[in-house]
Formats: structure tokens, C-alpha cells, sequence
């Protein structure tokens, strides 16, 4: 059952989730430089470490994800999901 | 009697009916132009009210008060160096938390402000019940509950917020209180700042020191170097301490607090059934039947624009060349007249006739697209494909535009986020063969060498519209802003704010263009009745005709076709004598007399368009490298065609 739990708390990106799955923010990575921009602009929407995203759908073609964060809906572009990491929450 | 003259500035969130209440107090006293400098939409107007004459600034809608936006930088900007006298931040009950996020930085910046808690039937509809007293009190800030779009609590709104420029605020409201870490650190950069003199709030400018914001980093670091030291240690230490980026902590408590506050005030029962705005949201969105009704809807707007501006073009030209008559017999026929007539007011039909009645419908149009929320559905749709040329999916809109008329498109362009992709959306734009251009290639190509032909030529303009957007994407200095935008609800759009803003807009052009193209069409005259046009013929010739192999006469054609690019063609039957251009024309030369003509300039209007939204220089760079790009294209297609062909 512990151990279950643990494989369950892995990391992944925010693309590596299923449509209507949903997940808890762990972190944001920031790899090209001080880019502040792109993370500054996810937080002031709300997508802060600790908060639940629903993955509701993505757009065809590799497109944008659609994600619902405290009541809003966002389009977010596959760059921007990727370096958005969660961990599964259990539906 | 007069009691003098206020300021109030609206702040909010994009989507939540600013501009709606912008409208129901201004009316029609209004005025749309651009920050200096911006790109950015500036809508001013005056209203009087008990007394007082009021200005209302309605500041562009935004997320935050950081630097992410230009939009961010000029609102805080604003609101801190020309400080009005009270800001009302109009607040989205549907989605109290994030616009609370940004309430809370309002109030850091210690201004007296009142919340208009808008959009109170959307939230009622999602089964969220406010306590606005309540909220109130939390806040320590005025909370009048208002339905923008029906006009209730716009009167409320307007009294309050003249009792608070009266009566003063109290300063009882509360402020975000950091953990205590943070807050220590806060405490002592704030003491170091407040003897700077900063024009920011000492303990605001103490925590965007923190977060790192680059603006106030770097005009604190001209006043002292040591202060921006320090913020720097500190941020790090805070860092050790929580391990996330000083920034995403304090936005984090940010968020916190606004959570806190919502959840108190607000109760929700969602409702069982989705409600239709989300079964429309879901229909738009889908993979399939999203994509078929994106194409309905795009070719209905194309449409009615078109048929509308076709229609009106025609209508309004008629009248004005009825007036012909009427000039020659007050201006004569000799060179007085053809001055008066050719010159000045042909300028000016062709301003009234090409412009007006196609910016007019795609104004409307524009904003009941953006104002619903489908423009986000769309870019939600189109982002993959945009992608590959550095811009993101609302850039499609701007295409798609360009087909119709350049000019419309260039000026949607704003509605993409950063000045760097505005530029390059319209850059590209202007490279989209518009109605007129289609004239040239089909009555030229299309006609005389075969429907096919013309097909390819348009194959082959958006391989280049491709490939120049890849290169500028790479030139253009800056990041690409990676997709993040909201799709907010649907909603219905409210019909008289899109009109008097469509008005507004299209007065605004006109200011604009309107000089520079009877400017264009003088100039032109005066070529001709000073029988300029051999001369010029000469001097262009080592262009037209040693580079380009055309005739010597199409140099005058393309000097016309800076006007209107239709008049290439029609200046060509003229000058020539003729409609069967085979006769004149071998097909080579017709192929690459259509592609100079489909890329060498973008036509006055544009050009026009261009200056309004970038200014002066980047409207000159564009269109000399246009000519250049279009010319030497004509000649290495001439030389690769004759090989072919030989």
C-alpha cells in the first residue's frame, strides 16, 4: 500500500496527463535563464505549487492543453505544460 | 456649478465588462487612441457628474501588476505616476479568487479605490452567492455589486465613488501579510527605501524588489546600487528558506490571502447540469465539429465584411463621382481643376471608398468576436499551426483578415500580447494578398494563362509568407511568448458598446489615414500634370525594364498601385490602350509583373495602418523591404522561368 502510494506521488509533466485526469502542482521549471516572464504570468493566473489542475482536454495535432485552475479555464501551449510538473491526485 | 475635475481610472482583469461600464459612463464622450509609444488601446472619456467634470481612463484589462505585459507596465505606471483620484477595480464575481489576486496589488499600491463586483448574474447563474457586506469589511474597501451588461449598480458606482473623493479613505483596509519571514525582510528593505524618495510605495516597491521585478530593480538601482544588493541577499535567503523562487512565494501568499477572503464570502452550488455557455465552450473546442465551425464562422465574417464593404464601396463611389460635374464647374477643367478634382478629393474617395466601408463592419465584427470569447477559442484551435512561424494561434485572425484588405488586418494585430509579436503578425499580414491584389492575379494570371496559374501563385505567396515569418521570427529580438490565455466564458456581447466602440475606432483611422492618403493621391496628380511620368518611366526602367524585363510603361502602373493596388491593373488597360494584355504581355511577363505586384508595397491604407499602430519607423522598414524583396523575387523568377521555359 506504501509503496503504491510512492509511485503514485512521481513526478510528471503536465502533458503526461490523461484528458479529465487531475493533479497537484509540485513545481515550475524555469530552464532558459532568468526567463521570470512565463513562470511570473502562470502564478499571477493562479497555477502556483499546491494548486489542483484538471487537465480537461487538448487540442488536436499536439495542440494547446485545456486546463481548469480555481474556477478559470486556460489554454496552455505544450511548451508552457511541459515544464509544468505535477503529481497524479487520485480521481 | 462647477466643483472641478477628477480622475478615475477602471482596473480589472481582460473579460470582466470594463469597457461596458467604460461605456455607461461616458457615453458618447469618449476618445480611443494609443498610449504613446503602444500599441496599446487607450480609451479616455469625461463625464460630469454632481459638479464635478470627470475623466475616466479605462486602463487595459490584466492579470497582475508585474512586467509580463506591456499592458501590466502602463497600468501600473499609470496609476502611480499620474495617480487619479480613485481607481475603480472592477472585479469578476464569477471568479473571485483570481481577480482578488489582483485586487490585492491595487491595494498595495495605496490609492483610494472601490470595487465594482461585476458580472453578479454570470456568478449567480454558477451558483456562486457573494456576501458582498462581508467582503467588504475583509477588504476595507467599498463593494458596490453591479450587472455591467443591464446597467444595474452603474449609478451606485458613480456615488460612492464620489464619496470616497470627498470624504477621503479611511486607511482601515487591509493589506496582504506575508509569513513572517517574508514579512521581516519586507520591513527592513521598506526602511532602507522609504528614504529614497521612490515615486512607488516604499513597502510595495520593497516587495516587487523581492520578486525581482526588473522595472523597479533597475530604476532603484540608478538612485542605489546597495538597496538592490540587498533585495537580491534577502530574496536568497527567503529562497534557502521555502526552496521555490522568491517570486512564486510571495505569489503564493498572494494567492493565499485572496483564497482565504473568497472562500469566506462566497458559497457555492454548482449546478447540476452544465450550463449553456459551457456546452457552448465544449462544442467550439471540439477536435472536429470546433474546427468545421471555426471555418463557418470565419467565412461568414469574411463574407458579410466583404458584401457589406463591397456594397457601400460602390454605393459611396457613385455618389462621389456624381459630384464631378459640380467641381469642374466651380474648379474649371484646366490644371486648378484637375488639381482640386484628381488630386484632393479623388484622395479622399478613395479613403472613404476602400477604407471606411470595410474598418467600419470589421471593427464591429472584431470586438463581438473578442468580447464573447471566441477569438480565445480560436487561438486555442489554431495554435499548432501558428506555431511554426513563431506566433501563436491568434494570429490567425489577422491572416485570415489580410485576404479581405490589409488594413483591418494590420490593425487586429493587437490583439496579440507583446509588441514584438504585434509586429511580426503584421509584418506578415501585409505580405497576404488582399481583395485587390486577387483583382490583379486573376484578371492578369488567372485570365490569360489559366486558373491554375493563379492557384500557384497563391501556393506559392504563402510558402513565402511562411518562410519570411520563420526569418523574421528568428531575427526579431525576444522570446516567443509561449501560449497562456484564458478562455473566459461566453457571453453576450453588449450591442452598444460594440457600436459607439467600432465608432470610435473608425474616427481614429480616419485621423490617421486619411492625410497621408490624399497626401499619396496629390502627389500622384501633380506627377501627371507636370507630365512627370516619361521621366519616371526612364528612371525606373533599369528596374523594369533591365532587372524585371517588363514593359517600361508598367513603372507608372506600379507608382499607382501604391494608392490602390487595383489600379496597377486598371492603370495598365489605360496606359496600354487595351484589356487583352496577351497582346501586350508575354505570359513570363505577366507572371512576374503579378508577383512584384502581389508583394512590392503595401498599399497607402496599409502603409497608414502601419504607422498607426508601430510608428513611423518600423512602417518604413517594412515597406522598403517589401519593395526590395519584390523586386529582386520579380527578377529571379523572370531568369528562372526563362530557363525553364527555354
Amino acid at each position: 500500500m506504501e509503496k503504491r502510494r510512492e509511485i503514485e506521488k512521481k513526478e510528471v509533466p503536465l502533458t503526461a496527463l490523461r484528458d479529465g485526469e487531475k493533479g497537484t502542482i509540485t513545481s515550475i521549471e524555469v530552464s532558459y535563464g532568468r526567463c521570470l516572464g512565463f513562470e511570473k504570468r502562470l502564478m499571477d493566473l493562479g497555477l502556483i505549487p499546491g494548486t489542483e489542475v484538471i487537465v480537461v482536454k487538448s487540442a488536436p495535432f499536439k495542440g494547446p492543453l485545456e486546463v481548469s485552475v480555481k474556477g478559470s479555464r486556460f489554454a496552455l501551449g505544450r511548451g508552457v505544460a511541459r515544464r509544468i510538473f505535477v503529481v497524479k491526485n487520485n480521481v | 456649478m462647477s466643483k472641478g475635475r477628477l480622475t478615475i481610472a477602471l482596473a480589472g482583469n481582460a473579460n470582466v465588462g470594463k469597457s461596458v461600464i467604460f461605456n455607461h459612463l461616458t457615453g458618447l464622450h469618449q476618445h480611443i487612441g494609443n498610449w504613446p509609444g503602444k500599441t496599446v488601446e487607450r480609451a479616455e472619456g469625461t463625464l460630469h457628474f454632481k459638479g464635478y467634470t470627470i475623466d475616466i481612463i479605462d486602463l487595459p484589462g490584466i492579470y497582475s501588476l508585474s512586467t509580463y505585459s506591456i499592458e501590466e507596465l502602463i497600468s501600473r505606471k499609470y496609476i502611480v505616476v499620474e495617480r487619479p483620484d480613485l481607481v475603480i477595480n472592477v472585479v469578476d464575481a464569477s471568479v473571485l479568487e483570481r481577480n482578488l489576486f489582483l485586487t490585492l496589488q491595487l491595494m498595495e499600491l495605496e490609492i483610494p479605490m472601490i470595487i465594482a463586483l461585476n458580472q453578479m448574474d454570470i456568478a449567480k447563474k454558477k451558483g456562486i452567492n457573494i456576501d458582498v457586506e462581508k467582503l467588504e469589511k475583509l477588504l476595507g474597501v467599498p463593494v458596490i455589486p453591479t450587472i455591467a451588461i443591464k446597467g444595474v449598480g452603474i449609478f451606485k458606482l458613480l456615488e460612492k465613488a464620489i464619496e470616497i473623493i470627498e470624504k477621503g479613505q479611511n486607511a482601515r483596509r487591509i493589506r496582504v501579510e506575508y509569513g513572517k519571514e517574508v514579512e521581516e525582510r519586507i520591513a527592513k528593505l521598506t526602511k532602507i527605501v522609504e528614504g529614497t524618495q521612490f515615486f512607488y510605495p516604499s513597502r510595495y516597491t520593497a516587495i516587487k524588489l523581492l520578486e525581482g521585478d526588473e522595472e523597479i530593480e533597475r530604476m532603484i538601482k540608478k538612485m542605489d546600487p546597495k538597496i538592490t544588493e540587498m533585495a537580491k541577499k534577502l530574496a536568497n535567503e527567503l529562497e534557502n528558506i521555502h526552496g521555490h523562487s522568491c517570486s512564486t512565494i510571495m505569489s503564493s501568499e498572494r494567492y493565499e490571502v485572496a483564497g482565504c477572503i473568497a472562500r469566506q464570502v462566497q458559497s457555492i452550488i454548482p449546478p447540476i447540469e452544465p450550463t449553456i455557455e459551457e456546452r457552448f465552450h465544449a462544442i467550439t473546442t471540439h477536435k472536429i465539429i470546433g474546427y468545421i465551425i471555426m471555418t463557418f464562422l470565419l467565412l461568414l465574417t469574411f463574407y458579410s465584411i466583404f458584401t457589406f464593404g463591397g456594397y457601400t464601396s460602390n454605393l459611396l463611389s457613385n455618389i462621389f463621382y456624381g459630384w464631378e460635374p459640380i467641381f469642374e464647374s466651380i474648379f474649371g477643367k484646366g490644371i486648378l481643376g484637375e488639381f482640386v478634382w484628381g488630386g484632393v478629393f479623388e484622395g479622399i474617395i478613395a479613403g472613404t471608398t476602400i477604407a471606411l466601408p470595410y474598418i467600419a463592419p470589421f471593427y464591429f465584427i472584431l470586438y463581438l468576436l473578442e468580447d464573447s470569447g471566441y477569438i480565445s477559442r480560436i487561438a486555442f484551435l489554431m495554435d499548432n499551426i501558428m506555431h511554426k512561424i513563431g506566433l501563436h494561434g491568434k494570429a490567425f485572425i489577422p491572416i485570415i483578415l489580410g485576404y479581405g484588405c490589409n488594413v483591418p488586418a494590420c490593425l487586429a494585430c493587437r490583439i496579440m500580447e507583446t509588441e514584438r509579436e504585434r509586429f511580426l503578425a503584421a509584418f506578415v499580414t501585409t505580405l497576404v494578398p488582399c481583395a485587390a491584389r486577387t483583382v490583379i492575379i486573376l484578371s492578369l494570371v488567372g485570365q490569360f494563362i489559366g486558373i491554375q496559374w493563379a492557384l500557384m501563385l497563391y501556393l506559392f505567396n504563402l510558402l513565402i509568407i511562411f518562410a519570411l515569418g520563420r526569418i523574421a521570427f528568428k531575427a526579431l529580438p525576444g522570446e516567443p511568448t509561449a501560449l497562456i490565455m484564458e478562455m473566459s466564458d461566453y457571453k453576450l456581447p453588449h450591442l452598444s458598446t460594440a457600436l459607439k466602440q467600432t465608432w470610435f475606432r473608425v474616427v481614429e483611422f480616419i485621423k490617421i489615414a486619411f492625410p497621408l492618403i490624399i497626401l499619396g493621391s496629390i502627389t500622384v496628380k501633380l506627377l501627371e500634370i507636370f507630365s512627370l511620368f516619361e521621366t519616371i518611366t526612364e528612371m525606373l526602367s533599369p528596374i523594369t525594364v533591365a532587372w524585371l524585363g517588363l514593359p517600361a510603361i508598367v513603372g507608372i502602373t506600379l507608382i499607382f498601385g501604391v494608392l490602390r493596388k487595383e489600379l496597377t491593373i486598371i492603370m495598365l488597360a489605360t496606359l496600354l490602350g487595351t484589356t487583352n494584355f496577351s497582346k501586350v504581355f508575354t505570359p513570363i511577363q505577366m507572371i512576374v509583373f503579378t508577383l512584384v505586384a502581389m508583394f512590392y508595397i503595401p498599399c497607402i491604407a496599409t502603409i497608414a495602418a502601419l504607422i498607426k499602430e508601430f510608428g513611423l519607423k518600423k512602417a518604413i522598414f517594412v515597406t522598403v523591404f517589401e519593395i526590395a524583396f519584390a523586386i529582386i523575387l520579380g527578377g529571379i523568377t523572370l531568369r528562372i522561368l526563362n530557363v525553364i521555359i527555354s
